[in-house]
């Protein structure tokens, strides 16, 4: 476990040295939620020039003013984000620490010292996946707290800020998060540029693009048990990610097998 | 399973190979502790293979191996711990500076904090980086770069040191600092199993060579294996045409050819020590006026062309 922690040592030492990138990285969530409570906030302060779309509004938007209605919808989309954004920021964190390192051709050298694999690939997975959800849990904290702050009315709270999405944040999005950078170590073996992994690993945003338009619809409503049942379903896939990750990342693999 | 350690490096029939064809074939080699052995061979030969099952990166096929006091296969962890690797490419963190790059390896050899700094700064000042030791190492040229991997390859002090290429695309300059470093490896008692192109710098350094293609050809100290394929040899430069003096050198039992070249002769015989008094008398008694005498060279090149040329 002591190296792992030198290995993530130095994954955030090299990230510190790229100014850009960290930048690229981990704005975002501030940034989305910045916007996100400004608008939350301005459309919550409109009261004319309003019309509702044209689709079909939930049934949870019943009886709703159009303020409420605005607010809501602004917040239900942004909320969606955030289980989002823990899929991209890891994946681009990790494919620079495996891809990357597979291309400058640095990972013999540390494969030859009594590192046991288990703790280079534990180290880089937390190199990745730590910042990522440091920083979207904390976007998500200044998000709800927006919400609560500026919401209209109570009900727009209630809308917005469900047990479902509540528990699809501190559940589902860890393990999305873990799947991504398990699926950059499956890509590692076979590319040889950290972009060309980000953009195979960005798949993973399908399924959640699905949750947002279903619950905009009014298809889905993400209840505590469906993101819960959900998060099971992702455990899975992550612990067959994880398993197909760890048969790729071993020091004969590695050497032998990845081109 | 082996069960004597008394070798820096021995193996045993040690094989590879990858989705059936043979990378390496029934390697058996004893290396003695304080030596440098020179594994010399053509690309795809096998080499780096070979480097990289004795430092416990990839397991062996079959056969066994000791290297460092540590079974192969046994515990791994322990060996990779005891020997040090300079691997084909230096393989360094570019954003990262000299001392940075070092820091992290001296940690992940299990040095403490402490200890790992006082064993960067020696080795900088050792390779003379010590100037440039907060400088990126994405803007140090390759001498520097490949300095800085031997540097990295010893900060755990271990006994048996590979160097694959060490001194491969570098100036004469950067190159002769390499090998002089490996001679002050050598001096402080350690064992290096030393892969190279360059036969000048493995006749220089080695003390035993293994010809190596995929099976180990020959192995011998660079003297023994050119006696053991051209045999020993004289060299007589004689005053005037040579070739009037060599059916008197033939009927000579002890000598086992003889060719002449303007005024020189060349002759192969066993024992030249004990033998070239009667071969000069001889020559002397025929008439011949000898300008000098001298032992027959043969380079390692000669060798190795010889080995590897035949079963290329």
């Amino acid at each position: 476990m002591k190296k792992a922690l030198i290995v993530l040592e130095k994954e955030w030492l090299e990230l510190r040295l790229q100014p850009t990138l960290l930048l690229a990285t981990l704005i975002l969530p501030p940034l989305i939620t910045a916007f996100a409570v400004a608008g939350f906030f301005v459309v919550g302060k409109i009261s004319s020039g309003v019309s509702l779309p044209a689709t079909p509004l939930p049934p949870e938007f019943a009886g709703l003013s159009l303020l409420e209605i605005g607010q809501a919808i602004i917040g239900k989309q942004f909320s969606t984000l955030f289980l989002l954004l823990p899929i991209f920021i890891p994946s681009v964190l990790a494919s620079y620490a495996i891809v990357g390192e597979k291309r400058e051709r640095t990972l013999e050298p540390v494969l030859a010292t009594p590192i046991r694999t288990w703790e280079l690939l534990l180290g880089k997975i937390l190199a990745a996946l730590i910042p990522a959800l440091g920083i979207t849990l904390l976007s998500a904290t200044v998000f709800v707290a927006g919400v609560l702050t500026f919401a209209v009315t109570d009900r727009v709270r209630e809308i917005v800020v469900t047990p479902g999405w509540i528990v699809a944040v501190l559940v589902d999005t860890p393990l999305l998060a873990l799947i991504g950078v398990a699926l950059i170590v499956v890509l590692s073996s076979r590319v040889n540029d950290p972009r060309t992994a980000q953009q195979i690993s960005a798949v993973l945003v399908v399924p959640v693009l699905g949750l947002l338009f279903g619950q905009l619809a009014g298809v889905i409503v993400l209840g505590p048990a469906l993101a819960l049942g959900i998060g099971v379903i992702l455990a899975i896939i992550a612990a067959g990610a994880l398993w197909a990750a760890t048969r790729l990342f071993q020091r004969e693999v590695i050497l032998t097998r990845w081109r | 399973m082996l069960l004597r350690v008394a070798h820096a490096i021995e193996t045993h029939g040690l094989t590879r190979r990858f989705d059936g064809r043979v990378a390496v074939e029934g390697l058996s080699l004893t290396i003695e502790a304080g030596t440098v052995f020179g594994f010399l061979g053509p690309n795809g030969a096998g080499k780096t293979t070979t480097v990289r099952m004795l430092a416990a990166l990839i397991a062996p096929t079959d056969g066994d191996a000791i290297v460092a006091g540590h079974v192969l296969g046994v515990d791994d962890t322990a060996l990779r711990g005891s020997v040090g690797i300079l691997t084909e490419q230096p393989g360094l963190y570019d954003r990262l500076s000299a001392r940075q790059n070092l820091r992290y390896f001296a940690r992940l050899y299990d040095l403490e904090p402490s200890r790992a700094d006082a064993q960067v700064e020696r080795y900088l000042h050792l390779l003379e980086l010590w100037d440039r030791r907060d400088e990126p190492v994405g803007t140090f040229s390759k001498g520097m770069r490949q300095k800085l991997a031997i540097a990295r390859a010893l900060l755990h002090e271990p006994s048996v040191v590979f160097l694959d290429e060490p001194t491969a695309a570098l100036d004469p300059e950067a190159a002769r600092t390499v090998r002089d470093f490996v001679k002050g490896l050598k001096a402080e008692g350690r064992t290096i199993f030393l892969t190279t192109h360059n036969l000048p710098e493995a006749d220089e350094l080695c003390d035993g060579i293994g010809i190596f293609q995929r099976r180990l050809l020959r192995v011998g100290s660079p003297r023994e294996l050119r006696a053991s394929l051209f045999g020993a040899g004289t060299v007589v430069n004689v005053v005037g045409d040579a070739a009037r003096y060599v059916p008197v050198v033939r009927t000579l039992g002890f000598v086992r050819e003889v060719r002449a070249d303007d005024n020189t002769l060349t002759v192969q015989l066993d024992d030249p020590d004990s033998r070239n008094p009667e071969l000069i008398d001889a020559l002397q008694g025929a008439g011949a006026r000898i300008r000098y005498v001298e032992p027959l060279q043969h380079s390692l090149e000669d060798v190795y062309m010889r080995l590897v040329g035949g079963h290329a």
